[in-house]
């Protein structure tokens, strides 16, 4: 292909720096496919420049909207990109750990409760005795304890809320980082 | 020339329709749209203005692409293809377009109507 070929496309490539690196190569891809087209169709270089058109005009109808509103440098877009790093910056720190840990957390603790309560209940029935096991119950103050059935059965309800609680946060932080890769595609910055 | 300018806002709205129109049933590449809407001069448009609609009608699930390495000494091309939910837009252009024209046929019958 010719040089000045080669320079309309870098040109393009350049212009169209907003937007994310491989949307970039897949437009200049296409121009440069089209171009090749045109080439084989029988057109002369100086031909093809003409039929595109100026490599600005055509970079700046693909950022279309995105431009529309910002040609150049612009304060607001800045003050937004900056606005936007600030709250996943700060809230990231504190949301994405606190539901990491959380999730898996109520998870095992949906799963241990009631197992808990069932080898408990095993136990009183069989009268097996197995230690450490005497100290298994649910307290409602210091000195008053549920009996084992009855344990049982909270103990299981206990481990359902934790289990819906631990799927509940997972799906918060799945939404989170859906959200936030979103709204940066939407910014494209 | 204020014409032109008329024609050019109403190829606007009109290339979209077109363009979905061709895809209708049949998968094309970017060059090959152009190179069929010019056999129509009041829609031919130019690379500027037909690729950059071609990607956002894909931003927007209208359309799906793909790229196909073709036969040797030939560029690559990216084939376009309606979706389901071009498929429905389509359908939906379709009930706008038939109503405007009644509206203009109305219209035209209305005016001849009063003159006579």
């Amino acid at each position: 292909m010719d040089k000045k070929l080669e320079k309309y496309l870098d040109t393009i490539d350049k212009n169209l720096r907003p937007l994310p690196a491989s949307e970039r190569v897949d437009i200049v891809k296409e121009v440069k496919a089209s171009i090749q087209e045109m080439l084989g169709d029988g057109l002369t270089t100086d031909q093809v420049l003409v039929r595109l058109g100026d490599a600005k005009t055509l970079a700046r109808a693909y950022l279309g909207d995105l431009l529309a509103e910002s040609r150049g440098f612009s304060f607001k877009r800045v003050l937004t990109i900056c606005a936007f790093y600030s709250l996943v910056g700060f809230s990231g720190m504190i949301v994405i750990p606190c539901l990491a840990i959380m999730a898996p957390v109520f998870i095992a603790c949906g799963i241990f409760c009631p197992l808990a309560g069932a080898v408990k209940l095993v136990d009183y029935l069989l009268g097996l005795g197995i230690p450490w096991v005497a100290d298994i119950g649910v307290y409602l103050s210091p000195s008053i304890k549920l009996g084992p059935v009855a344990a049982f059965f909270v103990l299981i309800l206990l481990g359902a809320a934790m289990l819906v609680a631990g799927i509940l946060c997972w799906r918060a932080l799945v939404y989170y980082c859906k959200k936030v890769g979103q709204a940066k595609r939407y910014l494209s910055v | 020339m204020n014409l032109d300018k008329w024609k050019s806002q109403i190829v606007r709205g009109t290339l979209e329709y077109g363009v979905l129109l061709m895809l209708k049933d049949d998968t094309c590449y970017g060059y090959e749209i152009l190179q069929r809407l010019s056999r129509y001069p009041i829609i031919s448009s130019t690379e500027s203005t037909v690729y950059p609609l071609l990607r956002r009608l894909q931003k927007e699930g209208l359309l799906a692409s793909s790229w196909k390495e073709s036969a040797e000494g030939l560029p690559p091309r990216k084939y376009y293809t309606l979706t389901d939910e071009g498929r429905a837009y389509l359908a939906q252009m379709d009930a706008g377009w038939q109503s405007l024209l009644e509206a203009i046929e109305a219209l035209k019958g209305e005016s001849s109507w009063t003159k006579s």
